[in-house]
């Protein structure tokens, strides 16, 4: 019999370590020769900054609110759009319109956390005026949106600029069409004065061809011209000619806006369905009349902002839809109303909407002391050279503003593009750019094509930090120039979260209540509703990648980016699978 | 501090106390509530842990697993179907000597669908290589929670720690919740035996060839041998802080008795219940309840029931082919006892799917044991054929 005993475990198999642990370091197993595609981190273009027409990075501002930068979020902002607080408080934010989040839940409210960020700025001190390091000076025509964003940012490329208004203060529509409840005067008047105290000159009720001939412009290297639309259309009322109840909308809103407060009489119909339909009717409202708006069309057609007809519709303005001003009716020489014509839906126009069609015989009286109309303006251009070619009344321009005359460029809404506030700060920014680049040309220095696609976020509007590469505070990925589409992204991680809603006036009594109407949100819920903010396409350090990887071949670099050791990643794709906002794509390219 | 809580919640405070550091769980009735309680605290920031939310018990299980290589505490719940869907994982738990706990809330396995309390869930995963500890009051699970993880991390073996469904897991008992800074003292943080280190990588649970696999197993034995000693040591420290011991195997009123029921879980209470009674009547009975299940406590039974003339045990659960699954491992362990001594037992399978257990069904049992020279068969089923 042996003297082992088989039951007692041998030496050898006391020394097994009591679990299944490699002897070996797993550090000499290269599981990266495995790969034939592997990832790589590219930042995308978030669809909001895309659909900006000012081009702003709204996606880059929400990010850094959203890690307590909140001050380099405000000048973020401020770099690619002179006057937030005046585009959060009247833009049309199409950037909400194009938010992947709506597939999630609600779009950001992009609209409400600029307009915080805005007052922000106009709260803190100004940054120092650009200094001026060239020689060359602009003229501007025209102190609207466009005029100025042209202005600010030709100050910002080192340029002497003056700008000519017509009327006695700056701000073009901001200040004669916008009411004061929607952009109050304080907030326009030091937005204004931010941008002038750059070291531009304002010159007022200087109106090219009346006050100073356009010749007096040659002294000038470039002009940029910006008149605005100021004349209304023709309302076609039968008797309206001459008839002192019958008057262009936009009028009305000047005069009120420059605080003077006319009587309409107790009754008063707007015409149009418009921005211009609701100011006038909101405006008509607060001087103590009823008012309806009398529109050709439905709802669906109005082409003025939703929010505005909801809000005027809960101050109490009425609505008369499918229906047209026909004739004056004149009563012992009285004034007494109009007579209407109802209509219904036809076939589609050529903008989409459907053309409304006169239903034979169905007229009918209503009763008014006023009419305004508010169908639309027109420009007046006689001030210009003939070199200047224009086309349906308005400037023909390229991509960058330049007319068919060097060196005049224009934008806003003498061009043809839409006319809302951004799309006017959008052209001013773009033609500063294209001014810039003539002027350089023009100088001898060697510049090449401009890069405009390169320039711009996505299909959008361009960028001013991109042009000035007068740095980016966030440090982009390998940036590839495409939009993120929702069907890019990994909804899978995100939480619901319910958008913050803007915080109103009680819209019960607001009879003479010129004051604004829309607070919008504190501090607290616009950091709330940044947050919000998926940041599309681009990598905001969410550390999915790195959590998923099967290989740990993901880790942090001191930049707070992540890298990726290629000895290790097996080209699984799980980083790219994960990622919930489609900035990892997967390549085969350098295997 | 005394809080009326129902067995779950028990379960969820014990994982507070313990500053668990890493949760990983899937829903099922009727442990549900534990996970709830933890995901609120840790929402609320009570419990600073990570909660990882997962699509199956699989996962659950494999979550923890990572989490517990990482050196981290780490903590689940289950029942029924999900623990039988974690069944790989267990193993994995256990041969990877990972201190993982987890609360299985005892409930019958489906078909027939049932969400009823019976022991066949955690019985059926008695080879995966866990310690189990099954619980008779509300305050017997918070303690052995916390009593769990300092016995698994001792002895780097997972433990299960079992309460029955809705007898405790639904049912409001005053628990007394020991103070954080005893259970501190009581269970420091968890120093890991082996963990992943990234600055040192190692593969775990690679392959092992046949001239390593036995001695490995045999490290795991020894471990559950040396958990019973651990286990004395755990209760003693716990006695010392809360004056609470339970014993892997608790006698009841045993001495001199020449009959013993054999109890586990909450059926214990009810026939406590009927001792006291008959004991009154001068009946020479007593009970042995059945604490630890793994390591089984061979010792401790031979001494308790070897020279009693009758053992009735009663099964919540059944092992098909054979019979109830106490009764088996107990018969196993009387075999080295002397022949005089060894006790004539009486296998009782009862309470499947929830049935209730209820004093007049033990008084049954007590009559039909001490009238029977010997049992019928193994297998004895209460309300079906008795």
């Amino acid at each position: 019999m042996s003297d082992h005993d088989v039951t007692r475990p041998k030496e050898i198999g006391r020394n097994i370590p009591p679990i299944a642990i490699s002897e070996t370091s797993t550090l000499v197993n290269p599981t990266g020769s495995w790969k034939y595609i592997m990832p790589r981190y590219e930042d995308r273009v978030a669809p909001c900054n895309a659909g900006c027409p000012v081009g702003i990075d709204i996606e880059g501002y929400m990010y850094l609110i959203s890690q307590g930068r909140v001050k380099e979020a405000a000048n973020l902002l401020v770099r690619e759009n002179p006057m937030p607080a005046v585009t959060g408080r009247v833009c049309h934010h199409p950037c909400e319109h194009s938010c992947n989040r709506a597939s999630l839940d609600e779009p950001v409210a992009i609209h409400s956390v600029e307009r915080r960020l805005g007052d922000m700025i106009l709260a803190a001190p100004p940054i120092p005026a650009p200094e001026r390091t060239r020689r060359e000076t602009v003229a501007v025509v025209g102190s609207g949106p466009a005029g100025l964003a042209c202005a600010h940012f030709l100050a910002r490329l080192g340029y002497g600029v003056s700008v000519f208004e017509a009327a006695s203060e700056a701000g073009g529509m901001l200040r004669l069409g916008i009411p004061e409840y929607r952009l109050p005067r304080a907030i326009l008047d030091r937005q204004i004065e931010r941008i002038a105290g750059a070291g531009i000159e304002i010159r007022t009720s200087t109106r090219i061809g009346v006050d100073i001939p356009w010749s007096d412009l040659d002294v000038f290297d470039a002009v940029f011209v910006a008149p605005g639309a100021h004349t209304g259309k023709d309302s076609r009322i039968a008797g309206a000619e001459g008839n002192e109840a019958v008057r262009p909308g936009l009028e009305f809103l000047k005069e009120v806006n420059a605080g003077a407060r006319p009587d309409l009489g107790s009754r008063v119909i707007v015409v149009g369905g418009g921005n211009t339909a609701m100011d006038c009717a909101r405006s008509a409202l607060r001087l103590g009349a009823d008012v309806t708006v009398l529109y050709r069309r439905t709802p669906r057609e109005m082409p003025a902002i939703p929010l505005e007809v909801r809000e005027a519709r809960d101050e109490g303005v009425g609505f008369e839809f499918l229906a047209a001003p026909m004739a004056v009716v004149m009563e012992d020489g009285r004034f007494t109303g109009i007579t209407c014509q109802r209509m219904e839906l036809g076939e589609p126009d050529e903008s989409g909407r459907r053309r409304p069609v006169p239903i034979e015989g169905d007229v009918f009286f209503a009763p008014a002391d006023t009419v305004l109309t508010a169908i639309g303006e027109d420009c007046d251009l006689s001030f210009l050279p003939e070199s200047v070619r224009t086309k349906w009344g308005l400037i023909e321009v390229d991509p960058v503003g330049e007319s068919t005359s060097t060196p005049v460029f224009a934008g806003g809404d003498a061009v043809d593009m839409p006319r809302s506030v951004a799309d006017a700060l959008g052209a001013g920014k773009r033609a500063a750019i294209g001014i810039d680049h003539y002027l350089h040309e023009k100088a001898g220095e060697a510049v090449g094509e401009l890069p405009l696609g390169a320039l711009r976020f996505g299909d959008g509007n361009v960028s001013a930090v991109r042009y000035l590469e007068d740095g980016d505070p966030i440090p982009r990925e390998a940036p590839v120039n495409e939009v993120v589409t929702w069907d890019r992204m990994n909804p899978h991680h995100f939480h619901l979260a319910p958008r913050h809603e803007d915080h109103f006036h009680d819209a019960t009594d607001l009879r003479a209540a010129f004051g604004e109407t829309n607070f919008g949100l504190s501090e607290k819920e616009a950091i709330e509703e940044a947050e919000r903010c998926l940041n599309c396409g681009v990598c905001n350090r969410c550390e999915l990648c790195l959590i998923f990887c099967p290989d740990m071949a993901i880790s942090r670099r001191e930049d707070g980016g992540f890298e990726i050791d290629m000895r290790y990643c097996k080209g699984c794709g799980l980083c790219a699978a994960e990622c919930p906002r489609g900035a990892v794509t997967m390549t085969r390219e350098g295997i | 501090m005394k809080k009326v809580m129902i067995g779950n919640h028990a379960v969820s405070w014990g994982v507070l106390r313990s500053r668990v550091e890493v949760i990983s769980a899937y829903p099922i009735t009727p442990q549900t509530q534990i996970v709830e309680a933890l995901s609120d605290m840790v929402a609320d920031g009570s419990l600073p842990a990570q909660y990882i939310k997962v699509e199956s018990e699989h996962s659950a299980m494999a979550a923890c697993i990572g989490a517990s290589i990482a050196g981290t505490r780490t903590f689940t719940a289950t029942s029924a179907q999900g623990l039988a869907l974690m069944h790989e994982m267990l193993h994995w738990a256990a041969g990877g000597r990972l201190p993982v706990v987890m609360a299985d809330v005892n409930r019958a396995m489906a078909p027939g669908w049932t969400i009823w309390t019976d022991q066949n869930d955690s019985l059926s995963q008695r080879d995966t290589g866990w310690i189990q500890l099954y619980c008779e009051t509300n305050q017997e699970v918070f303690d052995t929670t916390v009593q769990a993880f300092k016995l698994a991390e001792a002895v780097n073996l997972p433990v299960m720690l079992v309460l029955d469904a809705f007898f405790l897991s639904h049912t409001s008992e005053p628990v007394d919740v020991t103070e954080q800074e005893d259970v501190d003292r009581f269970l420091p943080r968890r120093e890991a035996t082996f963990k992943m280190d990234t600055s040192d990588p190692h593969a775990f649970g690679a392959l092992v060839r046949p001239d390593a696999y036995t001695e490995m197993r045999w490290h795991q034995q020894e471990a559950m041998r040396e958990a019973r000693e651990v286990f004395r040591e755990v209760e003693d420290e716990w006695e010392a802080i809360t004056g609470r011991r339970y014993g892997a195997v608790e006698a009841y009123r045993a001495d001199d008795a020449d009959l013993l029921l054999v109890t586990s879980g909450t059926i214990t209470s009810t026939a406590r219940h009927v001792v006291d009674q008959r004991r009154a009547a001068g009946e020479k009975l007593g009970l042995v309840k059945v604490k630890m299940f793994r390591p089984f406590p061979t010792d401790e039974l031979r001494g308790l029931l070897g020279g009693v003339n009758r053992v009735a045990v009663l099964d919540r659960n059944v092992s098909p082919g054979r019979g109830g699954i106490f009764a088996e491992e107990i018969r196993a362990a009387l075999y080295d006892v002397p022949p005089d001594d060894r006790p004539i037992l009486f296998g009782y399978v009862l309470g499947l799917g929830g049935r209730d257990v209820t004093p007049a069904v033990i008084n049954d049992i007590i009559d039909n044991t001490r009238s029977k020279a010997s049992p019928e068969r193994e297998d004895l089923w209460v309300g079906v054929e008795l």
